[in-house]
């Protein structure tokens, strides 16, 4: 029973992880990543393949193969991931409109997937990689029912830490020219940003997010194979997203556990139905999309919608009322 | 070199298949603006159209079965376009909700399609041909008719588009859809028949593609996605005969590679030729005004 | 103003040319917008840019603060050369532009859309927001002081935590000036700030620009209301199909036949309505 309940507490605050690092560079700088959980399999392979010993007789094909411990692994991982995401936005980010920019994302997602299932020696092709050594678990010596809660601790922990620089970051002016940049890009620039910079950093940020979301996802199963971030799996994340609330911490972590604790994984301890094999996690996927497009139509805003960043919190005393005159002046329509 | 002959050969038919493919999508994308990223479902889903006529229910001869589900397609997609893409896209116009939306579709679909169908492969029912010499080139009965259907298609838009009343109606929406309205052209019926037309090539491509390719699966439109893509980013996004041109060299390009690297990876050359277009000529090689 | 060709550091008023532009081209698709540009803007006045309907204008403010690239020509920020510089680039030298259609940024608020605005922002940089949090919260109360007194001048301050894109049009066009001024420009571009806006509002926003130009800012304007560019401008440039016609004080301008040829059509006494 533990085991299962652990289980969903890991995977909400994984995904509430992921759903941040999407939020900040879509929901905040308005860059449709399509390709996002492509970022997320480079920071579960890395941290994978930073932690496993190097590849002999093990029977896996692998590159590099560090035998680091946890957390040096899991923070190479989200290195790792933000480099491919800077070679990937030089390339793409610079010259495309958002949905030029979308086609060529959902591409690479596409191709990453087939090369790293072809590729075999870069991350053990269809087979992925597994066996890869648990934290902690021989220093504390836990067996595969106490890991599961510990490791569900660790990663709500490191889930509230990222947190807490997230808000600082979407509080802070540079989350406020992420906004105006997302709101009208022409605007920013002429009031002296470097959009294209700001995009990068937002990329990089958000991808760096998805590393250590993707680690953290190959240091609790022990494995990761491509069956685990096929292209569509992005989408999921988006619901999470939008279900929630988008631009909004709160709204994230209630979106992560609606859809991908509620919806995803919930379900997958369900029996399966005789002569119909996975046709449960098929529905199941299916169900995600119309519930996205569902809250699109009648709540776009999601369950939690991002609140009004009002005068108060900046500190400032409030002033009497204005110069009544100006007020007049002003008509309320024109 | 009889490989390189015989990779000619390939690359034909799968610029066919790209062909297809490519107008089917530039053609929706040109009246609605917006991409559509279930197109590789639709494919997919008219390649089971025929699938379930030709080997499940029906029995009927392949060809017949092609037309019957790509019409099919056509339907569903008028259909997908009434109830959720053209609601969506009159409500968001500014933001760019109808891409996830269309994202959304594509994993509704998917998933809907391996409900019913499972994961397993299928094959169509289809007579073993004969190869026919052409040149240097061998082809088999089956691939010079998938030829030759794309060639028909290509010629029946191209005409479609230069003489009929439709097809010019089609390029002014294209160029400056609020101009069109105002010169009394009944856009929302133009878009109803985009869509039919739009969702027909996609059933014709999905279904030549299990013809061509031996087999079908579920995800089978959504692996070729990004082929279609590269095609059309290499056209020039927008233009129809930019997106013929770019199938035509994708689809030889890929298969010419498979003669000098692992077949594993033929495909990925296509997006390859993606970045490369997208760092040397962004615009494509018939750039359309405008589109930028 | 000097022949073209050779473009002097001191304006024809005796001032210093704040900008300067000489001979900027840009076609369309073949055809020509602008052909031939030319023209300086005294530092410290305000300027109009006037011509008849198609002369060009907004294509000039647009190439001027570098949204887009001209074809051929010059342009010069005080001693800088700055053709075809990107428009953050422009901004950063103290060039800031309101658009003809106001654009907020539509999901912050009123008091947001002004925070964005100064330039070089500690809480911008991510190092910064980790190690100096303190900086960032002085710098962002500085700030938020300046921007709500600016509110205030411009009668915006009660509507401070609206989101930008529930304002009227009128508020929205006096929230388009009020964030460039919040950016502290050296110079003002004005893409039409009394289009579609009526007679109190004009004579306010018409108020509000002057008040600039007295604190220093370099003003030029896009302007089609004779009246306004009469009460308030110290200095005309006519623009016509896309080159520069002719300079001077508007009085002067209204002898000059080639203007007058040049509205044909239009009437441009005070006192005519629009």
């Amino acid at each position: 029973m533990l085991y299962y309940v652990f289980t969903l507490v890991f995977f909400c605050f994984d995904y509430f992880i992921l759903a941040m690092g999407l939020n900040i560079q879509y929901g905040e700088t308005g860059i449709l990543n399509f390709a996002y959980i492509g970022f997320v399999a480079i920071g579960a392979y890395f941290t994978g393949v930073f932690s496993l010993h190097p590849a002999g007789h093990s029977g896996q094909h692998y590159i590099l193969g560090l035998g680091l411990p946890f957390p040096v692994n899991l923070l190479l991982g989200g290195v790792a991931t933000m480099v491919f995401a800077l070679i990937v936005a030089l390339i793409t980010l610079r010259r495309l409109r958002t949905d030029y920019l979308a086609i060529v994302l959902i591409s690479l997602s596409l191709v990453l997937y087939d090369f790293c299932n072809n590729f075999v020696s870069l991350f053990n092709g269809a087979d992925g990689l597994y066996n890869v050594p648990e934290p902690f678990a021989k220093s504390l010596g836990l067996t595969v029912n106490s890991f599961i809660p510990f490791f569900a601790c660790v990663t709500a922990v490191i889930s509230l830490l990222m947190w807490f620089v997230m808000s600082r970051i979407t509080r802070a002016p540079l989350g406020r020219t992420f906004r105006a940049i997302r709101d009208d890009e022409v605007v920013a620039a002429a009031l002296g940003k470097n959009v294209f910079g700001m995009r990068l950093k937002s990329m990089l940020i958000g991808s760096f997010y998805a590393g250590i979301g993707g680690g953290l996802l190959i240091q609790f199963g022990g494995s990761f194979n491509p069956t685990a971030w096929l292209p569509g799996e992005t989408f999921v994340v988006f619901a999470v997203l939008i279900v929630g609330g988008a631009g909004n911490n709160i709204g994230m972590f209630v979106g992560a556990l609606l859809v991908e604790t509620l919806l995803i994984h919930l379900p997958a301890f369900l029996p399966e139905i005789p002569g119909h094999p996975g046709l449960i996690e098929y529905f199941d996927n299916a169900v995600v999309g119309i519930v996205l497009m569902l809250m699109l139509w009648f709540r776009p805003e999601g369950v939690v919608p991002a609140r009004l960043r009002r005068t108060a919190s900046f500190g400032v005393a409030a002033r009497g009322d204005a110069d009544p005159d100006l007020t007049i002046a002003v008509p309320a329509h024109e | 070199m009889p490989l390189f002959w015989l990779s000619v050969g390939f690359g034909c038919v799968t610029a066919s298949v790209l062909a297809i493919a490519a107008v089917g999508l530039s053609l929706q994308f040109g009246i609605t603006n917006y991409v559509n990223f279930a197109y590789g479902d639709f494919m997919a889903l008219g390649g089971f159209f025929a699938y379930v006529l030709n080997n499940q229910v029906l029995h009927l001869d392949i060809w017949i079965a092609l037309v019957i589900g790509s019409l099919a397609m056509g339907v569903f997609a008028v259909i997908v376009n009434r109830l959720i893409l053209g609601p969506f896209a009159r409500r968001f116009s500014t933001s760019h909700y109808v891409l996830i939306v269309t994202f959304g579709l594509s994993l509704i679909m998917l998933n809907a399609a391996y409900s019913i169908w499972g994961a397993q492969v299928r094959f169509y029912n289809m007579p073993i041909s004969s190869a026919l010499t052409i040149g240097p080139v061998r082809f088999t009965r089956n691939q010079l008719i998938v030829i030759a259907i794309a060639v028909g298609l290509m010629l029946a838009v191209h005409t479609m588009l230069k003489t009929t009343r439709l097809g010019k109606s089609m390029r002014a929406m294209a160029d400056n859809t609020t101009l069109a309205m105002t010169s009394g052209i009944d856009t929302k019926r133009i878009t109803t028949i985009t869509w039919f037309l739009s969702g027909t090539l996609a059933g014709v491509a999905g279904i030549v593609l299990g013809i061509s390719e031996g087999n079908l699966t579920p995800a089978s439109g959504e692996l070729f996605l990004f082929v279609i893509f590269a095609a059309v980013i290499l056209g020039g996004i927008g233009s129809i005969y930019g997106a013929m041109g770019g199938a035509i060299l994708i689809g030889l390009a890929t298969e010419i590679s498979a003669a000098f690297i692992n077949p594993a990876y033929k495909l990925d050359i296509a997006f390859v030729i993606l970045i490369l277009t997208l760092l040397v000529r962004p615009s494509g090689l018939i750039a359309r005004p405008g589109t930028t | 103003m000097s022949e073209s060709g050779v473009l002097e550091r001191t304006h024809a008023t005796g001032r210093t040319a704040a900008l300067r532009c000489e001979a900027i081209a840009k076609a369309f698709q073949g055809v020509h917008a602008v052909n031939g540009a030319t023209f300086d803007v005294p530092e410290g006045q305000i300027t109009a840019l006037i011509g008849p309907n198609g002369a060009g204008k907004t294509t000039v403010v647009n190439i001027l603060s570098g949204a887009m690239n001209c074809d051929s020509g010059r342009e010069v920020i005080g001693e800088t050369d700055v053709t075809n510089w990107p428009s953050y680039r422009i901004a950063r030298l103290g060039l800031f532009r309101t658009f003809q259609l106001s654009r907020e940024l539509h999901g912050l608020t009123v008091l947001e859309n002004l925070l964005v605005a100064p330039a070089d922002q500690a809480g911008e940089s991510l190092v910064n927001l980790l190690l100096r949090p303190g900086l960032i919260r002085h710098q962002e109360r500085a700030h938020v002081e300046r921007a709500l007194e600016v509110l205030d001048t411009y009668g915006l301050y009660r509507h401070r935590d609206t989101r930008a894109r529930e304002l009227s049009g009128g508020q929205k066009k006096l929230l388009e000036i009020a964030r460039a001024v919040m950016a502290s420009p050296k110079i003002l571009l004005l893409d039409e700030p009394m289009a579609g806006v009526n007679p109190a509002l004009i004579e306010l926003i018409g108020g509000h620009i002057v008040d600039l130009k007295e604190s220093g800012v370099t003003v030029l304007m896009v302007e089609h209301n004779l009246n306004v560019v009469e009460q308030i401008c110290d200095y005309v440039i006519v623009l016509a199909e896309g080159r520069t016609l002719a300079t001077g004080r508007l009085s002067e301008l209204r002898e000059n036949t080639d203007v007058v040829k040049a509205y044909l059509g239009e009437v441009i006494d005070a006192g005519a309505a629009h």
